[in-house]
């Protein structure tokens, strides 16, 4: 478990006094917000009131079906003349004032009964969450000018009896802006709501606990958005409305200081609950940056390999030579030497050819590798002289 | 309460969220200096965190740092460098505190980013006169 900070006491004037409250240890309780939300839910549940349709809706008739032959359908017909009620489709669901499909019952289960320690659990988790000034400020809460959280006052706060006065320890603790957000979140309900006593909606500001009311709950009441509660009697539905933890939380030192006794500390049971003791974490350590850093992993690991190894494409060894001499070596002596085996052979052929025709053979290397005029051993009349007789004569 | 664990907790849950159709969710919390929604980028979570902002006048940037010692303290939580120097000299003081200060580094490029494009538009803007088209 974390070592559990000291957090200053401010007057109501918001400056820090000289003392200060070591945290209490609710405050490192494992925040779950699954397990806040799901008790949120079920406790959300137990304040209903049951709705139902009348027991006896769409059965004061006394319908009969006409049965078959009459070239209507099957459905009880409500008995009786004279009006135009008469004769007309009754009971069904699908009846014009027939009673509805499943009517609904008082006895449907509103409540919902939810462990003890589940609840206790998601009470820790929501007061440890607003220690928390990320989740604070997550949750919509403008604190950015607030000395500290969690935000303990004096219990000179519990004593005071004026609107006037609360008002004014709110905006020395620059809380005052999260009152005018409150303000302005004011609006009508969207819905039915309105017309059910439910008209008027707003956001909810800081929920202030105390630990004894000599005048608090009178003067913070009539706060926009302002919450009171006792901390013997904390709320889940207050200290995380909507389910989602991080509600800002202002404490008096004597509540603050009581947490202790009331969730207890790990080495120490509850005093106020019996058999109470915090829940465990599942994780001593959860820096997740802290642990990668640590010996213990840093030791088992194999250094980074910033080489980056790219898909290389195959390229044919047969088509490619310098992919067939890394193959092989020896591949490219053996094509110098068929290449310079291959001119041989070509240079003795026409040697060949050339004693045959009687044609003396003209070194290419030596003619810089042009194409070989044949020279004729036997003199005769040069190509071009041949060519212009031959152009001569077919003019004439 | 490590950074880790609030981000687990803040990821699909927070006041700032925001989700569009865009593939990447976004973050509206101030400190956040692409206003992505991403455990780096997130402007609560950290201990540290670097924010980059236009001064109210117009001209020249403000760098936000996190106090690491004060995080519990918003009123004390954060410290801001007024750059009102040319260009050049705030993104080399933005680039000097967080590389050479070892200040989340891994946040370097992206508050170089973001001052050159506050800078930018901190311009006065120049408006190109158009050739004149022949019309008829």
């Amino acid at each position: 478990m974390a070592c559990r900070p000291l957090v200053s006491v401010y007057s109501e004037k918001g400056e820090a006094t000289g003392t200060s409250v070591k945290m209490p240890a609710v405050f490192q309780a494992p925040i779950r917000p699954d397990i806040v939300g799901s008790v949120h839910m079920d406790m959300m549940k137990n304040g209903r009131q049951p709705y139902a349709v009348s027991a006896k809706a769409g059965h004061q008739t006394s319908a009969e079906s006409w049965g078959t032959g009459r070239a209507v359908a099957r459905i009880p017909r409500v008995s009786g003349g004279g009006t135009n009620r008469s004769g007309q489709g009754a009971f069904g669901n699908m009846c014009r004032h027939g009673r509805m499909f499943a009517p609904t019952k008082t006895w449907r289960r509103w409540h919902r009964r939810i462990n003890v320690n589940q609840r206790r659990y998601a009470i820790c988790s929501a007061i440890a969450a607003t220690g928390i000034p990320a989740l604070v400020m997550a949750k919509g809460h403008c604190i950015e000018e607030v000395p500290e959280i969690p935000l303990v006052l004096t219990d000179k706060v519990q004593t005071l009896t004026k609107t006037k006065e609360a008002v004014g320890v709110l905006r020395k603790l620059k809380l005052w802006r999260e009152i005018e957000k409150v303000k302005s979140t004011r609006r009508f309900r969207a819905g039915k709501g309105k017309m059910r006593n439910r008209r008027r909606i707003q956001r909810r500001g800081p929920v202030v606990i105390y630990n004894q009311d000599n005048g608090i709950c009178r003067a913070f009441r009539n706060i926009p958005g302002v919450t009171l509660i006792n901390v013997d009697r904390l709320n889940l539905l207050k200290i995380a409305p909507g389910g989602h933890v991080g509600r800002l939380c202002i404490w008096t030192e004597s509540a603050f200081k009581k947490l202790d006794s009331i969730y207890g500390t790990w080495k120490k049971a509850s005093e106020q609950k019996t058999d109470y003791n915090l829940p465990m974490p599942k994780m001593t350590n959860c820096d997740l940056s802290r642990l990668l850093r640590s010996d213990e992993i840093q030791k088992a690991l194999r250094p980074p390999k910033k080489q980056v190894t790219r898909r290389v494409l195959k390229r044919n060894p047969l088509k490619n030579l310098s992919v067939l001499a890394k193959l092989n070596p020896y591949a490219v002596v053996e094509k110098k030497l068929a290449k310079l085996v291959e001119k041989q052979q070509k240079k003795k052929r026409q040697e060949l050819q050339d004693a045959k025709r009687g044609l003396a053979t003209v070194d290419a290397a030596a003619s810089g590798g042009k194409s070989r005029p044949r020279k004729p051993v036997t003199k005769g009349p040069p190509a071009k002289e041949k060519k212009e007789k031959k152009e001569k004569k077919e003019k004439k | 309460m490590s950074a880790d664990l609030q981000w687990m907790i803040l990821r699909n849950n927070s006041c700032c969220l925001v989700k569009r159709k865009a593939v990447r969710a976004f973050s509206r919390e101030p400190n956040n200096l692409k206003g992505l929604n991403s455990f780096r980028f997130n402007g609560l979570v950290h201990r540290k965190s670097v924010a980059v902002e236009p001064k109210s006048d117009g001209k020249g940037v403000v760098m936000v740092l996190r106090n690491s010692k004060s995080v519990r303290k918003p009123a004390r939580n954060f410290t801001s460098i007024e750059l009102k120097r040319n260009a050049r000299k705030t993104l080399s003081t933005i680039r000097k505190v967080i590389g050479e200060g070892n200040y989340r580094k891994d946040l370097k490029m992206a508050a170089i980013r973001r001052a050159s494009a506050i800078i930018r538009s901190q311009k006065p803007v120049v408006v190109k006169k158009s050739r004149g088209k022949k019309k008829e």
